[in-house]
């Protein structure tokens, strides 16, 4: 399958728990951790676990949900007007949703919360909150959701059934989540340290909500090469010979070939998804250095693909891209680049994501 | 305006079969022991998929409102010992996963989608827009428990998958999707309605999505 043609990103933000896209560019080259020991299951307790929650908000849910003032203010820097007409559609893409509610209504009975608790429920409660019309079409594939919104955004621009895109995506962390990651064991009282090799693996959850407006021709960014695989053979672990991530890989190195770009891992902090990971970013695009911030930021789940292209633009402006953060190294791969990178004579930078089911998502952002 | 030509359907509704009957009654379409941790939904989404023979250079699209009622109501009790198992399987594109998981079956391009009032016209768009050759557009509910008395699950368990492509020969229906002056919320068709209209061979030519009218002409 040929990858689509090129999209430009009109404007792209984000918020986490160090800010919005500036203020958390500027953090993480400063090398600040956002992840901070909590209870697992908030008021409920539990191991304390490494989460970054956005400034100012609980860890439990409430209702409504406490998150919308974020997402708000991240909201109202959005370009442009119309999102959710016919010609302006909208993507919404989590894997978190408002499923904090349900959690919230099954422990303490209070019917306030549900109706947040499923994912439609959630979606069109934030269209009317931020005022966007009917056309809101919500993809949901666990932490390569918001790559899957930028693809189809991307191809509705191209049949021309839109004028600009909207790709939108939120995941605040709640005990539902941090229970589950908890119980697969890979959130534990340890800090993430990706591309590390260490003797034990861990990761962190963040916060995180972002965007992106898409467009044919208007733009500082163009995002090339976008490219899915699906592994389909664990739910969580990938093939031991690394062909999941060679395969997504491919067309995007074939797409680059001859520029110099600098790569946005996915590293959560887990141990063999990372060697099976750097290893195949090593061998796709050789001599490119290998970054990722999950380490401080924690892992954004459905949103870390929109997030951290947000930020990937804020470096690209800057000139300077953070560091991997939540370890000094050394790294599974001589590649893994834990100091700033120098951007200066790059082209710009693959970002890739992956997933539950061994999915894996890449694209290459660069300049228009 | 998109069309594409619908080649293969297979559909599934389950009435009142719970789980247990739904696994005794599937458990041959599948590789052995791998039932056993199956939801509803992945049984039957299994099956309608097996009937279609995905092929690797296939896109799939699924959509469900609700996805792993089952999964997600045993996770939410599982608490404060939350189960890892019930954890992984809840997540949204679980049915799908479970199936091809089960058959070690990799494909390319996989598009979970959720929603309620346009699913059904969205799942479509994704699906018409696609460039691979064929494109197999599923989904499904399943019936919940204590999360439907909250009006938070689906009160039916269907599944459903179908197979599009360009080639007419030997279609069974016309798929369109056109874009429309009316550009109203209201052209409300569910997931339950397009899988009725599929199971009673019904003519669809109505507004299923602002500015988007969706027909299905069948040969």
């Amino acid at each position: 399958m040929a990858p689509p043609s090129a999209v430009h990103l009109e404007s792209a933000g984000c918020l986490t728990a160090l800010g919005d896209a500036r203020a958390t560019h500027a953090a993480l080259l400063r090398g600040e951790i956002a992840l901070r020991p909590h209870p697992v299951l908030g008021a409920d307790g539990g191991e304390h676990v490494p989460l970054a929650l956005a400034t100012g908000r609980g860890f439990d849910e409430t209702a409504p949900p406490n998150w919308i003032d974020g997402v708000r203010a991240l909201a109202v820097t959005i370009p442009g007007d119309g999102w959710g007409t016919a010609r302006r559609p909208v993507w919404v893409t989590s894997s978190n949703f408002g499923v904090g509610s349900l959690y919230a209504f099954r422990r303490h009975g209070d019917p306030a919360h549900l109706a947040y608790g499923t994912p439609h429920r959630s979606v069109e409660w934030l269209a009317h909150e931020l005022g966007w019309g009917a056309n809101v079409t919500t993809v949901s594939h666990a932490c390569v959701s918001a790559h899957l919104g930028l693809l189809l955004a991307t191809r509705a621009l191209e049949a021309g059934l839109a004028e600009r895109a909207l790709v939108f995506s939120f995941d605040f962390i709640s005990p539902f989540v941090a229970g589950g990651f908890h119980a697969l064991k890979i959130l534990n009282a340890g800090f993430p340290a990706p591309y590390a090799a260490r003797a034990t693996g861990s990761i962190g959850l963040g916060d995180g909500a972002a965007f992106a407006v898409l467009t044919r021709d208007a733009g500082d960014f163009t995002i090339t090469a976008q490219s899915l695989h699906n592994e389909m053979h664990h739910f969580t672990a990938n093939r031991a010979d690394g062909a999941g991530f060679a395969t997504c890989l491919a067309p995007v190195a074939a797409a680059v070939s001859g520029r110099r770009v600098w790569l946005k891992g996915h590293g959560t902090g887990t141990l063999e998804a990372a060697r099976l990971e750097c290893a195949a970013l090593a061998e796709a695009f050789p001599g490119a250095p290998l970054t990722g911030w999950k380490g401080s930021l924690g892992h954004t789940l459905g949103s870390c693909g929109l997030v951290e292209l947000a930020l990937a633009c804020e470096a690209i402006r800057a000139g300077r891209a953070p560091g991997t953060l939540g370890s000094d190294g050394p790294g599974f791969r001589d590649h893994v680049a834990f100091a700033p990178l120098d951007l200066r004579g790059t082209d710009g930078v693959v970002c890739t994501s992956n997933a539950f089911g061994g999915a894996h998502a890449a694209f290459f952002l660069g300049h228009a | 305006m998109l069309e594409r030509q619908l080649h293969a359907l297979s559909l599934a509704d389950a009435g009142a079969e719970d789980l247990a009957a739904t696994r005794e009654r599937l458990k041959d379409r599948f590789p052995r022991g791998a039932t056993r941790r199956m939801t509803q939904l992945g049984l039957l989404l299994g099956a309608a998929l097996d009937d279609l023979a995905p092929q690797p250079g296939d896109t799939i699209v699924y959509a469900s409102s609700f996805a792993e009622t089952g999964a997600l109501e045993g996770y939410l009790d599982s608490f404060p010992t939350a189960s890892p198992t019930l954890f992984q399987t809840s997540i949204h594109p679980s049915a799908v996963q479970q199936a091809l998981i089960a058959r070690q079956h990799a494909v390319g391009e996989f598009f979970p989608l959720t929603g309620r009032a346009h699913l059904a016209a969205q799942a479509l768009q994704t699906a018409l827009l696609a460039p691979a050759p064929r494109v197999i557009l599923c989904g499904g509910e399943e019936r919940g428990t204590w999360l439907l008395a909250h009006r938070a699950a689906s009160d039916r368990t269907f599944a459903f998958a179908l197979a599009l492509s360009r080639d007419p020969a030997g279609s069974l229906a016309r798929v369109t999707l056109a874009p429309a002056a009316d550009d109203t919320a209201n052209a409300e068709f569910t997931l339950p309605d397009f899988f009725d209209a599929l199971r009673a061979r019904q003519p669809i030519d109505q507004l299923a999505a602002p500015g988007r009218r969706l027909g299905v002409a069948w040969i």
